[in-house]
């Protein structure tokens, strides 16, 4: 189940290398947390919504540098305001706009909607780096995970990115 | 599995501040599959876990009378990231309770490094939302088993009550469990 | 006393943290609402961090965000705001030029009214 693995998109809708990307995240009603969030009146979590735009998000980057960095992590995530909920049988379709890169910092807007309705909006920062620089105990970890990235990447798409 | 992103309260003082732990286990599915090859803990669930001890902060203050649901997080810095066998430790401060809101600032740190820091404001539902978000009975037993009521003390140290109607439900719970 | 720059120097990063915007973005002329995207749940974060940076005991979020008058039938008909209104909004804000929404006093370009500078002139009054 995609969830235990935590992967929130269900698809990579459109791609713009260095510039945006638009994907979708089905609400399944049997996501076995809404039974918790909340008991009566079962929507989304916040933080999934942030996490769906943050993988959103860290596609763009992936696509853009050729997943020449094995990890891309949040490093900042700005102002995200929640204006509407995701019900189950929704989808909340995320688009990202990346505005500015500095180095291995990557700075994006990011919103998701639900039928047209903006319920989540916010500016990320990405910081992109292989692992092998700031972890000694995982030398051979950056080819494994650049492979099992571009993989998932794969199965997200339809169509080819577009340059 | 289960939407609880914190394990329990070491520290609670009404309407000020609140300190959880949350333990990062190699059994939590998407710690080993997330980033396949280097276990961690994700961001977002870092932030639902500050997010539920400083909710329940705000929650209590006003004696679960009011829904607490996440409005904004206003900024977060992530530095580090948990890995298995690491206890997050969360800390929440209830900066300004006010009728339609609060704001808390939040500190995750593992041991003295600071993992994360969090500001959070959260909204109380109005009345276009009807009804609760959790079953009474269901929640206290919650609160319970998170400490709440072990550790939980007002500000001139008093340990804090369960607020009367979380107490009735909880009463008549136990009354329907004794009847059949 | 904080001086004028202080004072600016102070609400950007109010402005900043608030609103995720960059430093180069808060200019003395850009509006909270149509520049830079402050909403409803935004003022009490905004309100909040400003009485934090100049230690003011207590901001009265309605003299900002005057959404009590802007939402009520007395001062707000068709969408447009009435003259009773407006001398209500007046006094409630002295520190904002209401000259040119009087030509045009639609709600909707109220949005456009509160600027940096007026925040930087009412956190003056408030500290002075």
């Amino acid at each position: 189940m995609a969830f235990l693995t935590f992967r929130q998109l269900d698809r990579i809708c459109q791609l713009n290398v260095g510039q945006d990307i638009t994907a979708e995240r089905y609400l399944r009603p049997d996501e076995p947390y809404l039974q918790d969030h909340f008991p009566r009146f079962p929507v989304m979590p916040g933080v999934l919504m942030l996490e769906t735009m943050y993988q959103t998000a860290f596609w763009l980057i992936y696509a853009t540098d050729d997943f020449k960095h094995s990890v891309v992590s949040l490093r900042e995530a700005r102002n995200v305001k929640y204006s509407g909920f995701v019900e189950p049988e929704q989808s909340l379709v995320v688009h990202c706009e990346l505005i500015k890169r500095d180095g291995p910092i990557s700075k994006l807007k990011a919103e998701g909607q639900v039928d047209g309705r903006v319920a989540v909006s916010g500016r990320l920062v990405l910081e992109s780096f292989n692992l092998s620089e700031r972890e000694p105990d995982y030398p051979h970890t950056d080819a494994y995970l650049r492979r099992k990235m571009r993989e998932h990447f794969a199965t997200l798409c339809e169509f080819e990115a577009v340059d | 599995m289960r939407w609880f992103w914190i394990d329990r309260f070491t520290e609670f003082v009404s309407g000020q501040r609140a300190t959880a732990i949350k333990n990062v286990s190699r059994s939590e599915p998407h710690t080993t599959e997330y980033l396949p090859g280097f276990p961690i803990h994700p961001s977002s669930l870092l932030v639902e876990g500050l997010a539920q001890t400083a909710g329940l902060l705000v929650a209590e203050h006003n004696h679960f009378r009011e829904r607490v649901v996440l409005a904004k997080i206003s900024k977060a810095q992530f530095y580090y990231s948990g890995r298995p066998g690491d206890v997050l430790r969360y800390e929440s401060t209830a900066e300004d309770i006010q009728r339609d809101g609060a704001i808390c600032m939040c500190k995750a740190s593992l041991g003295e490094e600071t993992v994360a820091d969090v500001d959070l404001v959260f909204a109380h539902l109005d009345d276009r939302f009807e009804g609760g978000l959790f079953e009474p009975s269901e929640f206290i037993r919650l609160l319970r088993l998170m400490d709440m009521y072990k550790v939980g003390v007002m500000p001139d140290g008093t340990p804090i009550r369960v607020p009367d109607h979380l107490l009735d439900a909880e009463q008549a719970d136990a009354n329907t469990n004794n009847e059949s | 006393m904080p001086s004028e720059e202080e004072i600016f120097e102070k609400v950007q990063t109010a402005l900043v943290d608030a609103l995720g915007v960059d430093d180069d973005e808060v200019t003395p002329e850009a509006t909270l609402v149509g520049d830079l995207g402050a909403e409803s749940i935004d003022f009490l974060d905004i309100v909040f961090r400003l009485e934090k940076a100049f230690n003011i005991a207590q901001i009265p979020r309605s003299e900002l965000f005057p959404e009590d008058i802007l939402t009520d039938d007395t001062y707000v008909q068709d969408s447009k705001v009435t003259e009773v209104g407006l001398d209500e909004l007046e006094k409630r804000m002295p520190f904002v030029d209401f000259t040119k929404f009087r030509e045009n006093p639609n709600v909707q370009e109220f949005a456009n009214l509160l600027s940096v500078n007026d925040l930087c002139r009412y956190i003056g009054t408030k500290v002075n």
